[in-house]
């Protein structure tokens, strides 16, 4: 399989959940692909849906959380899964998370059992999915710890996570997100909780895994910045919905979804002018129980219409791959509604 | 200011709607409440006197001129039911709330003077915790003695620690907030900062340990006269009434004798820790 | 580690020594004749001059010495005797221990399988018709006053159906230890019961909390079965604060349950207990609450021992 290969493909998959006695719509039709070698970056405010886009994805909402509709396919070697029709902790779901798509979380600290050593732990998922001697498994994950730069390994393996400081539990993460060698890589705001210096040594691993080996990823974060730095193509999501998705340099050169420009405006990018002031997003996001017609955005946006409040809002492919959610775009090429 | 106050009213009310939603909290509520109420006006409900002595009705079964028959001195027992929880529902509200306020009080020592006074009253917390409750309550009966007072005193020498841990941890833990310093910066009091920003945060967990606490007494307190030691016989309690069933003859032969009170016990506290569970999951973010 | 226990253990010996100093002072303070208490009664009896004996018991010694000598007694196995009856308390302790014993520990066997199996099958079953089940038990477990329950064992099973004895632990023609078994089976069952609930709202909770882990998804990801997530890693995390709970109850084996054995009218130590504080015989009272607070003492040594057992962070930080 070469660069560019199209490895998962998500089609307007919706989601619901359950909270109290209310049925909230969480994701509200969301399509991406992901491509092998690339990095995809879904963006958005906390809240968005963005999160909850890879778990479902993995199939590991939580109880109160299902799918309601939409595809999620997932190629490997010629062989298509439908993941969203497998039993979430069945066989087959089972027999791919973890060998064929790998996943970190947004806490280090956290996301380590403290009970066992971290050697056993990435050993877990090696030996879930590949038949090894003891002696076999500890070698491969010594390596790996070796190519993920944490000192020491022979020794590291024995230790346990409170043993490890933030950035190297993250690199342990990685490690069993890795040690089955998965197509696809899923990062959930990876450095959110990691300091300035030791994000970037994150985001320098996790770009050479993607260089080297050929990894698909999808990088969810709220950072404008790592995503500039790091991803191929990006996708913006509001409210349960991908407002503009893109390749980087189109969504930070012509960002033209009202939401994606505000987002541009309100963080700071190493190339604005010192002159620029940073702006606010009028307004604070809505809850998702809210129910809106139309946009979901309108009620903060500066180019609303009257347009915006009525019916369903089509997608427009204003140039090559670029596509926006939004009634200013009129005038593009309609995309068939999601 | 204003909308703050806005916030919280659309919280407590939220809450209230998440209570209400929550069936066996709600029944417990009620169930609870017509209890007490119809404890509160058993004259009305019934027309015995509980201690009045009747040879010529002794140990009845149940009929419909005495609902739960008579004990062998011709006592009414529904009556005696209804009066009796007067007694054993006011001795451990009272002993509950008192347990929680002095709770309340040594929490905030502990939580904002920190130090040794800390140490000591969360040791003596932990000891109080760890060491079996019945125990306890039996050696201060030793040497407290009974009577309703007696009681009450022991409930609230032995039930405080829980608040304490609740109000302790909440004043550690917002000592550091921001706010609190803010509040400190534009020089307001101390006990303005307890009263009107930390306690308040409170609450609601110690309405919670209330509630089963006032449970729990209720249990102790029947327990505690069952085995004669609680509050004197001559007063009506629902473990006195219960203290008949100690010998095998009456549980042989007078069935309504200690099944009628044992399941008005097990009703009320059930009622009490429904309504006390309903509200902790109402008020855990986690549910 | 082993320098982490040599600690706790020597921790122990302080603590011991101010429960044994509130105990004997409590006894000090208490209205009673430590003549009484210090002396056997035949001892009393056939003396033939009371402040003799005084002077040789060290009555008149000052109260630090006096309470020297009454710790060196105590740990020589002489409990005193009992203000009511005279008699020697270590005597009636050690008479009344097997009695306790058997029923507490059978009770702590079946509330441990019983409160942790429901507790965790509850939690992880979380809503479902099992989980409702667990949690109705566990409500009414801890709402059912202990001696009503017990009564109605009495009324089913001994009077309605004649299948066992009403109370009492040794009956007529006791020749071995089997023949009391019969008589065991309730009060281990009534005691066992209230026990189980509050264990298993205490495990079904830990092990509710454990499954909000963040670990509990990294085990997910690695596509390991469910039970294996249950299992290794949330039961795993959700011992620790169960096996707390079961180490505290430990004392409850020489302490025993006064409101269970009054019911059952079985002969242990909670009915010596009992009959202490119903007259008054503070000595007795005393010298059963140091045993209790000993075996408290004990079991929260154990919770450290089983917490840095389990816990990589308590073990290695210390």
């Amino acid at each position: 399989m070469g660069r560019g290969e199209i490895i998962l493909d998500v089609r307007n998959l919706r989601t619901h959940f359950r909270v109290g006695s209310d049925d909230l719509s969480i994701l509200r039709g969301v399509s991406f692909t992901a491509r092998q070698g690339e990095t995809l970056a879904i963006v958005g405010e906390s809240g968005c849906g963005k999160s909850v886009t890879v778990h479902s994805v993995m199939r590991l909402l939580p109880k109160n959380g299902r799918l309601t509709g939409g595809q999620i396919l997932f190629h490997d070697n010629g062989r298509t899964f439908e993941l969203h029709k497998l039993e979430p902790f069945g066989k087959e779901m089972r027999s791919i998370r973890g060998r064929k798509i790998g996943m970190i979380f947004q806490d280090p600290m956290a996301s380590l059992n403290p009970v066992y050593k971290v050697g056993d732990q990435v050993a877990e998922n090696l030996l879930q999915h590949f038949k090894l001697t003891k002696h076999e498994a500890q070698r491969r994950i010594v390596e790996m710890f070796a190519s993920l730069g944490i000192p020491e390994p022979e020794r590291r393996i024995l230790d346990y996570p409170h043993q490890f400081s933030g950035g190297m539990k993250q690199r342990v993460m990685i490690a069993i997100a890795m040690i089955c060698n998965p197509d696809l890589l899923i990062a959930d705001e990876p450095t959110t909780a990691l300091d300035v210096t030791i994000q970037a040594q994150i985001m320098e691993l996790m770009g050479k895994l993607k260089k080297e080996q050929n990894k698909a990823v999808i990088l969810i974060t709220h950072n404008m910045g790592l995503v500039a730095e790091t991803a191929d193509e990006v996708a913006v999501m509001y409210m349960g919905r991908i407002v503009e998705r893109g390749l980087v340099e189109r969504i930070f050169h012509n960002p033209s979804h009202p939401y994606t420009r505000a987002l541009l405006r309100s963080v700071p990018v190493l190339d604005h002018g010192k002159t620029e002031r940073l702006e606010t997003i009028r307004g604070a996001t809505p809850s998702p129980a809210e129910c809106v017609t139309g946009c979901e955005f309108a009620n903060r946006c500066d180019f609303m219409t009257p347009k915006c409040r009525s019916g369903i809002i089509s997608a427009y492919e204003i140039e090559n791959g670029h596509l926006v959610r939004c009634v200013l775009f009129e005038g593009a090429k309609e995309l068939p509604n999601e | 200011m204003a909308q703050q106050k806005i916030k919280k009213s659309s919280l407590a009310l939220r809450s209230w709607k998440k209570l209400v939603r929550n069936k066996l909290a709600m029944l417990g509520v009620i169930v609870s409440t017509l209890m007490i109420f119809a404890s509160i006006f058993a004259n009305f409900i019934t027309p015995y006197d509980p201690s009045k002595i009747d040879f010529t009705n002794m140990a009845k079964p149940p009929s419909w001129e005495h609902l739960m028959g008579t004990d062998k001195m011709g006592r009414d027992v529904f009556s005696q039911v209804l009066y009796g929880g007067r007694v054993s529902i006011y001795v451990s509200v009272v002993g509950a709330v008192l347990g929680s306020i002095i709770g309340m009080i040594l929490g905030g020592l502990a939580g904002w003077f920190g130090g040794k006074i800390d140490l000591i009253l969360v040791r003596t917390s932990e000891v109080f915790l760890t060491f079996p409750n019945m125990m306890l309550v039996l050696i201060l009966v030793a040497f407290v003695g009974q009577g309703i007072n007696n009681l009450i005193f022991i409930f609230f020498i032995t039930g405080w620690m829980t608040p304490f841990r609740m109000v302790r941890n909440e004043f550690l833990s917002l000592r550091e907030e921001t706010y609190v310093e803010v509040c400190k910066a534009f020089g307001i009091s101390n006990l303005s900062i307890i009263f009107r920003h930390i306690l308040p945060n409170t609450t609601s967990p110690i309405m919670v340990a209330t509630t089963i606490n006032i449970a729990n007494y209720i249990l102790q307190e029947a327990a505690l006269s069952f085995l004669g030691l609680g509050v004197p016989v001559t007063v009506p309690t629902w473990g006195n009434i219960m203290n008949a069933a100690k010998s095998i003859e009456v549980i042989r032969n007078y069935w309504w004798l200690w099944l009628f009170p044992g399941l008005v016990i097990s009703v009320f506290v059930l009622a009490a820790n429904f309504a006390g569970d309903g509200l902790r999951d109402v008020l855990d973010p986690r549910q | 580690m082993l320098y982490y226990f040599i600690r706790k253990l020597l921790a122990i010996i302080p603590m011991l020594l101010l429960i044994s100093l509130i105990v004997f002072v409590a006894i000090q303070f208490s209205p009673i004749d430590p003549i009484n208490y210090l002396a056997s009664p035949d001892m009393t009896a056939n003396s033939p001059n009371l402040q003799a004996l005084r002077q040789l018991l060290g009555l008149n010694d000052p109260i630090y010495i006096r309470y020297i000598r009454w710790l060196g007694n105590v740990l020589h196995g002489d409990f005193g005797y009992s203000i009511v009856d005279g008699s020697s308390i270590s005597k009636l302790i050690a008479m009344k221990l097997p009695a306790t014993f058997e029923i507490s520990l059978a009770a702590l066997i079946i509330s441990t399988i019983f409160g942790i199996g429901i507790g965790i099958l509850s939690a992880i079953k979380q809503n479902t018709i099992i989980d409702y089940l667990g949690r109705i038990i566990g409500v009414i477990g801890i709402s059912i006053p202990q001696f009503f329950f017990g009564i109605i064992l009495i009324q089913f099973f001994s009077i309605k159906l004649g299948w066992l004895p009403v109370g009492g632990r040794i009956e007529l023609g006791y020749r071995t230890w089997w023949d009391h078994v019969p008589n065991m089976i309730l009060p281990s069952l009534a005691l066992g019961v209230s026990m189980t609930a509050a264990l298993l709202r205490y495990a079904r909770n830990s092990m509710l909390d454990v499954m909000t882990k963040d670990y509990i998804k990294t085990a997910r990801s690695k596509g390991i079965p469910e039970w294996k997530v249950y299992i290794k890693h949330a039961f795993r995390n959700a011992l620790g604060p169960t096996l707390v709970i079961l180490a505290f109850r430990l004392p409850i084996l020489i302490g025993g349950s006064v409101m269970i054995e009054a019911v059952f009218s079985w002969p242990g130590i909670g009915a010596i207990i009992l009959q202490g504080v119903s007259s008054s015989d503070y000595p007795v009272i005393m010298m059963t609450t140091m045993m209790i607070a000993t075996a408290m003492l004990i079991a929260s040594f154990l919770v450290d021992l089983i917490m840095a057992l389990l816990d990589p962070r308590i073990r290695f930080d210390r």
